[in-house]
């Protein structure tokens, strides 16, 4: 797979990935920008209301008929949070014209003129977004805010998120929040939707079997000429601040469960970007497997959990423990976890460990290129983060890492919160 | 070894029953990096009550034993556990249990023959202690409880109680906590010398392979095994009726989550084609009736009664075929009457042939994707093959699905008195 990179203007970058393994072509719009409580929620309005019509498609009705009309071409949106940003992502995903019954289709074309209409030319009237639609969509926005709750364990990991990063950025809740939802209106929402296109960092991310000819499509498509060259208003991740004198934070609260969901939200206190690879072999061994010390000491010798793995936020330089656990087992499984830490800090893991994790981790690497959605969500990583690290060099900084490297990673490691989701 | 080529998504199964009775599928993704290993058995948490082969008496035994099993397949009587060794080896090891079948896979870029080593080493090799067989019970209860968490598989199974008298389909996969404290490592051995015999099972491969190769380093890992007799299998007389019309649970949501469930058994049997094309009928139905574009779908959104889209299943096996449609709303009864009343109007009004051309291509291109991840393809051959099909025949028998058959499974399958709503709410 060719990952190319072509900046159509300032802050409007179209990535190409060419690859003829896929029966699909997946097109992908991303709008990156600044995550603020002022704007969390209109962001989250936006990318509800635009997937309801464009200019020429007016209604969600006729934007499914046509996807469907293309052998089910798929239409998605998603809303996201890395770092302290907040990421609007469109996708449609079509059938490659090869696998159709009849070769008389141009699809890719239809594909990417259709999501650049639904992004860039939304259903506008007296100089606002549709009334009735940005009404419903206020309402949907407010199910979502409400929604958080319905998915227990991953309530229990926002909440642990809320609780660290109280009045930042990232401790926001990317659907936004249902007092602020009241005083937007479809007007002032047009406006800053028009100042959001304007200012907010583009990438447009093509994977599949391509031709020299989209390039052209994209750059002569009279959505894209209409946008502004722009110096993207978005955050790179910063290496954090240290904050020696943490002090660990226990929250507990109650709501209708049978089992208690634990959540520790540990800070590693990391000094360069290298060391970020570093912390991926650290949690690899920590939570990330099943050869890991929390599946092996958590579940297979202590039997307390069926889920007991760890996660790695490198955006944020923070791991995520997540157990599902009986509530009475709390203080137990407490003990086991920071015993996991304490032995990473001593050094006590092996080289067998390092280099099964070394595998792992290599082995993901190495699927990128197998994936469409995987492939343009790791360059996109690469994108955000103002590096452009090749698979290869990627698997090579892996390769090299020592167990000085880890045990270095696990003495930055701190417990910031211990959140715990009980009856 | 047979080839089955599919000109449409350009595609080739090698298939290969062995003497021992073990079905071999091989689908080569040439360029592909990725390698998919599936080892199933025709064997899931419905299969409770059967007659071992060459016994007189039946064996009954309580539920969730086939999801034990599972768990404790991965045990090595060296000590050693098979997830840790595969782990090691950088795959990606895992394994799962359905109604239906239980599946023990591996994926990987490298060391592909050294995971086969293992996988077909464990499946091969049962090793269960008084021990480990207690042990497992406080991993499991976790997973129980996770699930009693998830609403979604609440409004479910609640669907499924609603609609089955009988038909353990109904019964959690995982079983009970009750249930499983039961299990001991007798039960186990007797259910694996039953039911993980060759000719009860099957292996997909995906990814870039020769498949004659392949298929000799395949029987080289096989033990040695007598063909042997036919399970019988004893599932309970279902009747086509209902239990109740509704079914409603308490649980901390934001909003109702409702099912509605249309039991659609029947006792007849049907043609491989019958079945394929029953499948790709109601997928295109369910489509016109409360899809994206469906006119219902759109007017329960605009006025704002319904959150999302719903998702639209038909499931079936053995002595069971329902359709599932599940989402979320502020009002489900009102969804739920709205559904009939638009079923209702179908069946007077008729089918619209733009309708169904339009869902027929989506449907269409929906088997096409399939193909693009060495995972869901070698998923996709086998849990096909155990419903007796092959994957590429829907994408064969699409063609011949017209507007009148489509009527007919309308009313064949969309009756009132065969409907339930399942709610879950606060």
């Amino acid at each position: 797979m060719k990952h190319e990179i072509k900046e159509i203007k300032k802050g409007i970058k179209f990535h190409t990935l060419n690859t003829d393994k896929f029966k699909t072509n997946l097109f992908a719009i991303f709008l990156t920008t600044k995550l603020n409580r002022e704007n969390v929620t209109k962001n989250a309005l936006i990318s509800m209301l635009l997937r309801r019509g464009s200019m020429t498609m007016k209604s969600q009705e006729e934007i499914s008929k046509k996807m469907e009309d293309l052998y089910g071409a798929s239409f998605d949106c998603g809303l996201d949070k890395t770092g302290d940003n907040q990421v609007l992502k469109f996708y449609i995903e079509g059938i490659n014209d090869k696998y159709l019954p009849e070769h008389n289709e141009n699809i890719l074309k239809t594909v990417i003129e259709s999501l650049l209409d639904i992004v860039f030319n939304p259903y506008i009237e007296n100089e606002g977004f549709k009334k009735d639609y940005f009404e419903q969509e206020k309402n949907n926005v407010k199910q979502r805010i409400e929604g958080k709750i319905d998915n227990k364990a991953r309530y229990a990991l926002e909440r642990c998120i809320e609780e660290m990063y109280k009045n930042e950025p990232y401790g926001l809740y990317k659907f936004g929040y249902e007092e602020d939802l009241d005083k937007i209106n479809e007007k002032d929402l047009y406006k800053y939707y028009k100042e959001l296109i304007n200012s907010c960092k583009i990438d447009i991310f093509l994977s599949g079997d391509l031709n020299n000819n989209v390039e052209k499509i994209i750059e002569e498509n009279e959505n894209i000429k209409k946008l502004q060259e722009r110096e993207p208003d978005f955050e790179m991740p910063k290496i954090p601040e240290k904050d020696e004198g943490i002090q660990e934070n226990v929250v507990t609260e109650s709501m209708d469960v049978s089992q208690g969901k634990l959540v520790i939200g540990l800070n590693v206190n990391i000094n360069n970007d290298e060391e970020k690879y570093w912390t991926l072999m650290y949690n690899s061994i920590l939570g990330g497997s099943a050869n890991s010390k929390l599946f092996q000491n958590v579940r297979e010798k202590a039997h307390l959990a069926y889920v007991a793995s760890s996660s790695y936020y490198r955006f944020k330089s923070i791991i995520f423990i997540n157990s599902g656990i009986e509530i009475s087992n709390y203080d137990k499984a407490l003990e086991v976890i920071k015993e996991q830490i304490e032995e990473m800090k001593q050094g006590k893991f092996t080289e067998e460990e390092i280099e099964n994790s070394k595998k792992g981790i290599i082995a993901a690497i190495n699927t990128i290129d197998d994936e469409q959605d995987t492939g343009i969500t790791y360059y996109f990583g690469q994108e955000l983060s103002g590096s452009n690290v090749s698979e290869e060099d990627y698997i090579k900084k892996i390769e090299n890492i020592n167990k000085d490297n880890i045990l270095d990673i696990a003495n930055k490691v701190q417990i910031n919160t211990i959140y715990f989701l009980k009856d | 070894m047979q080839i089955i080529e599919n000109l449409k998504v350009k595609e080739k199964l090698y298939i290969e029953k062995l003497a021992n009775g073990l079905t071999v599928m091989i689908i080569p993704k040439p360029g592909m990096k990725k390698k998919y290993m599936i080892w199933g058995t025709n064997y899931g948490s419905n299969d409770n009550k059967f007659i071992v082969p060459g016994e007189q008496e039946v064996t009954e035994v309580p539920n969730g034993v086939a999801h034990f099993l599972e768990h404790k397949l991965f045990e090595q009587a060296d000590g050693t556990n098979s997830l840790d060794t595969l782990t090691a080896l950088g795959v990606n090891a895992n394994a799962y249990t359905t109604n239906e079948h239980t599946a023990y896979l591996f994926e990987c870029t490298d060391n592909f023959y050294e995971a086969m080593d293992e996988l077909m080493d464990y499946v091969q090799h049962p090793y269960f202690t008084d021990e480990n067989v207690e042990k497992e019970k406080g991993i499991i209860g976790q997973e129980i409880r996770m699930y009693d968490d998830y609403p979604d598989w609440r409004v479910y199974l609640n669907t499924l109680n609603a609609m089955y008298y009988e038909n353990p389909i109904k019964i959690d996969i995982t079983g009970t906590i009750e249930t499983i404290s039961k299990i001991d490592k007798d039960i186990l051995y007797k259910c694996y010398n039953t039911f993980y015999h060759p000719s009860n099972m099957a292996i997909a491969i995906a990814g870039d392979f020769k498949p004659e190769e392949l298929l000799e380093e395949v029987k080289k890992r096989l033990i040695p095994n007598k063909p042997c007799g036919e399970i019988k299998r004893i599932y309970p007389d279902e009747p086509e009726e209902i239990v109740k019309p509704e079914v409603v649970q308490k649980l901390e949501v934001s909003n109702p989550i409702y099912t509605i469930g249309i039991k659609n058994i029947r006792n007849e049997k049907q043609s491989k084609s019958e079945l394929v094309k029953k499948v790709l009928s109601m997928e295109i139905l369910l489509n016109i009736i409360y899809g994206r574009s469906s006119k219902l779908y759109q007017e329960l959104y605009k006025d704002g009664i319904i959150y999302g889209e719903p998702s639209l299943d038909y499931e079936f096996g053995k002595n069971y075929a329902h359709v599932l449609i599940t989402g979320m709303s502020s009002n489900p009864r009102e969804v739920y009457k709205a559904f009939k009343e638009r079923v209702e109007e179908l069946k007077n009004n008729g089918i619209d042939k733009n309708d169904f051309e339009r869902l027929k291509k989506m449907i269409y291109g929906s088997y096409i994707k399939e193909y693009n991840d060495v995972q869901d393809i070698a998923r996709m051959f086998l849990s096909d093959y155990f419903k007796g099909i092959c994957s590429f025949d829907y994408l064969e028998e699409i063609e011949g699905i017209n507007v009148e058959y489509l009527t007919q499974v309308l009313k064949d399958v969309f009756k009132e008195d065969k409907m339930v709503l399942s709610i879950v709410e606060n």
